[in-house]
């Protein structure tokens, strides 16, 4: 009898090990981050008083808050949107069995097991001034002299908005592969019986029955754009201008670069109201889609 | 075309149809893996054949990139690929029992306390890591664990890691039949054994996804182990890179045969566990 009692408290404590350990390491730290976000807290000049609702209304008014979550969100649609088209289409072009297309399914989802360092750094390589792509554009003569890939702007939001693309279309090609898979076959056989073909049968068979597929593969690319550090933090630093400043970038460097902790733990509050939002709607909506097809 | 016989017939539209879809694919894959096959040939390329012809292969290959990576006199990249691997082995083999032990004794509760653990549990998985990280920092120096491996590694264990493996076990859970769980129970088997003994061994498709995904972020992670270890407490493999990115922005040859180190492990665990990885990755992805 005591030692199955013993066996009883075992699993709880077990249990209450891990809900322990993530109410010290994620909630604790989200209050804390909440609190800190009322205050002036800097640890360089040792300040942490009490300022109320200052950061947020200071958030109003801050133009690199608006600038990195003007592309934070640019940068989220185009990639959510180029991500999941290209992972429609490759499914569809790899969706048969034999090895020569199992070998392909196996090199389109490499990007996805590399670490964002290597993805920027093997990346920077490419699209830098006398990089890869430059060299290779002038040579065939498509260029008379080097483009800044990421050198303005406008360039360097493509260009992130490309290698994140890369990387995700492993994912939500494998995603969409296995829901093409699970199309009931008689679904297609009486397509073809009715004479539905192509793109007809695409947007009327095909399409709908992958619904559950979009719904997981949009709302990862979401979250992912919304989190991501380690590809441009490499790629581009922020920069030309910060303006590839994201806005996980811009609290990172408020927070370690300035000092400025208070106010980045505001933003912060921001970019977590926001991702919540983000997924709870998108997902929602994708969730009902799915009901509706 | 060819049939039996062997005598050569005209190719019908359907196969020509075939061949192309081929060729296409191939095509589309080529140009998709055309930064990874880069990465691989220069590992084995000298610097001024990097510079010369970057795309051409590494003929003769050179490991020169390679060894000179792992000798340097700072020690950098095989520490790296040590703290690493220690990181992450410690961090998933306690991981595993930690989040399966809970889903298990959650997956028993009634539907209210159930779905109320779950909802919190929910949101590790949304919170961006830039949220939590400065004041995780400042719980791990309270503990006096502040910039070291302990440290890091516990903050893995209470962050979103623990979400993943919990949603993965709870929905692997539902398919233990009640009726295993209450007849041991009769025998007089504990909560801890009926766990280890009859659980564990029925949900390992769950335990191979979340070992997986697990090893593959914490290998890859970037900004814990910069900001939580910090410059001087040494390096895991992906902030060494980082680090020589910055110090070697000329030498190709050698950031090359530090990329192939760090990637090496990750992409050999793919190839040779890619079944379970497919289907851990599209579990939710079909009705």
């Amino acid at each position: 009898m005591t030692r199955r009692h013993s066996g009883e408290r075992g699993l709880a404590l077990l249990a209450a090990l891990a809900l322990g350990l993530y109410l010290v390491f994620l909630v604790l730290p989200l209050l804390l981050s909440l609190r800190s976000s009322f205050t002036d807290e800097n640890p360089l000049r040792a300040t942490n008083d009490f300022v109320g609702l200052r950061n947020y209304t200071e958030m109003a008014g801050d133009d690199q808050l608006r600038a990195s979550l003007v592309f934070t969100l640019t940068l989220a649609a185009g990639v959510t949107l180029a991500a999941n088209a290209l992972g429609v289409g490759f499914a569809i072009l790899l969706d048969r069995t034999s090895l020569s297309y199992r070998v392909m399914r196996t090199l389109a989802f490499l990007p996805q097991v590399l670490s964002g360092v290597i993805v920027a750094f093997v990346w920077q390589t490419i699209l830098t001034q006398n990089g890869l792509l430059n060299t290779a554009l002038t040579t065939i003569g498509i260029l008379d002299e080097p483009y800044p890939w990421l050198g303005s702007p406008t360039a360097a939001l493509i260009s992130i908005c490309v290698v994140v693309t890369w990387v995700l279309s492993g994912f939500t090609t494998v995603v969409y592969l296995a829901a093409l898979q699970s199309i009931p076959l008689e679904l297609h056989d009486m397509a073809s019986l009715d004479g539905v073909h192509g793109t007809q049968r695409f947007r009327t068979v095909t399409w709908p029955m992958i619904a559950p597929g979009t719904t997981i593969s949009v709302t990862i690319s979401l979250i992912t754009v919304l989190k991501l550090y380690d590809i441009i933090a490499v790629l581009t630093g922020g920069g030309p201008a910060n303006s590839t400043q994201s806005t996980a970038l811009y609290i990172v460097k408020l927070a370690f670069t300035s000092d400025r902790v208070g106010y980045a733990s505001a933003v912060a509050m921001l970019l977590l109201a926001l991702s919540a939002v983000v997924a709870l709607t998108v997902t929602g909506a994708l969730r009902r889609r799915e009901i509706n097809l | 075309m060819r049939t039996a016989s062997g005598t050569r017939v005209r190719a019908t539209p359907a196969a020509h149809g075939r061949r192309l879809r081929v060729l296409i694919a191939a095509a589309v894959t080529l140009v998709f893996v055309a930064p990874i096959y880069l990465m691989l040939v220069n590992a084995f390329k000298p610097q001024e054949k990097i510079l010369g012809n970057p795309v051409a292969p590494p003929l003769p290959p050179t490991l020169d990139n390679v060894t000179e990576a792992l000798t340097r006199p700072d020690n950098l990249i095989p520490l790296g690929l040590r703290n690493s691997l220690v990181v992450a082995v410690v961090s998933v083999a306690l991981l595993v029992p930690l989040g399966s032990a809970f889903s298990f004794y959650v997956s028993r509760r009634t539907g209210r306390t159930k779905a109320a653990v779950l909802l919190v549990l929910a949101a590790g998985l949304m919170v961006p890591p830039q949220v939590t990280l400065l004041p995780t920092i400042r719980i791990l120096t309270w503990i006096g664990l502040d910039h070291s491996y302990p440290g890091l590694i516990l903050a893995n264990l209470g962050g979103g890691y623990l979400s993943f493996a919990v949603f993965v076990y709870v929905g692997f859970m539902r398919s233990v039949p009640d009726e295993i769980v209450q007849a041991a129970r009769l025998d007089g088997a504990s909560g801890l054994r009926i766990w280890w003994q009859i659980v564990m061994p029925l949900v390992r498709p769950a335990t191979a996804t979340v070992a997986i995904f697990l090893s593959l972020w914490i290998w890859n992670d970037f900004l814990n182990p910069l900001f939580i270890l910090g410059p001087l407490q040494g390096q895991t493999i992906t902030t060494g890179l980082y680090l020589t990115i910055g110090q070697y922005s000329v030498d190709y040859g050698q950031l090359f045969g530090i990329m192939f180190l760090a990637a090496i492990l990750p992409v050999i665990g793919y190839l040779t566990v890619q079944k379970q990885f497919v289907a851990g990755l599209t579990s939710g992805a079909t009705k």
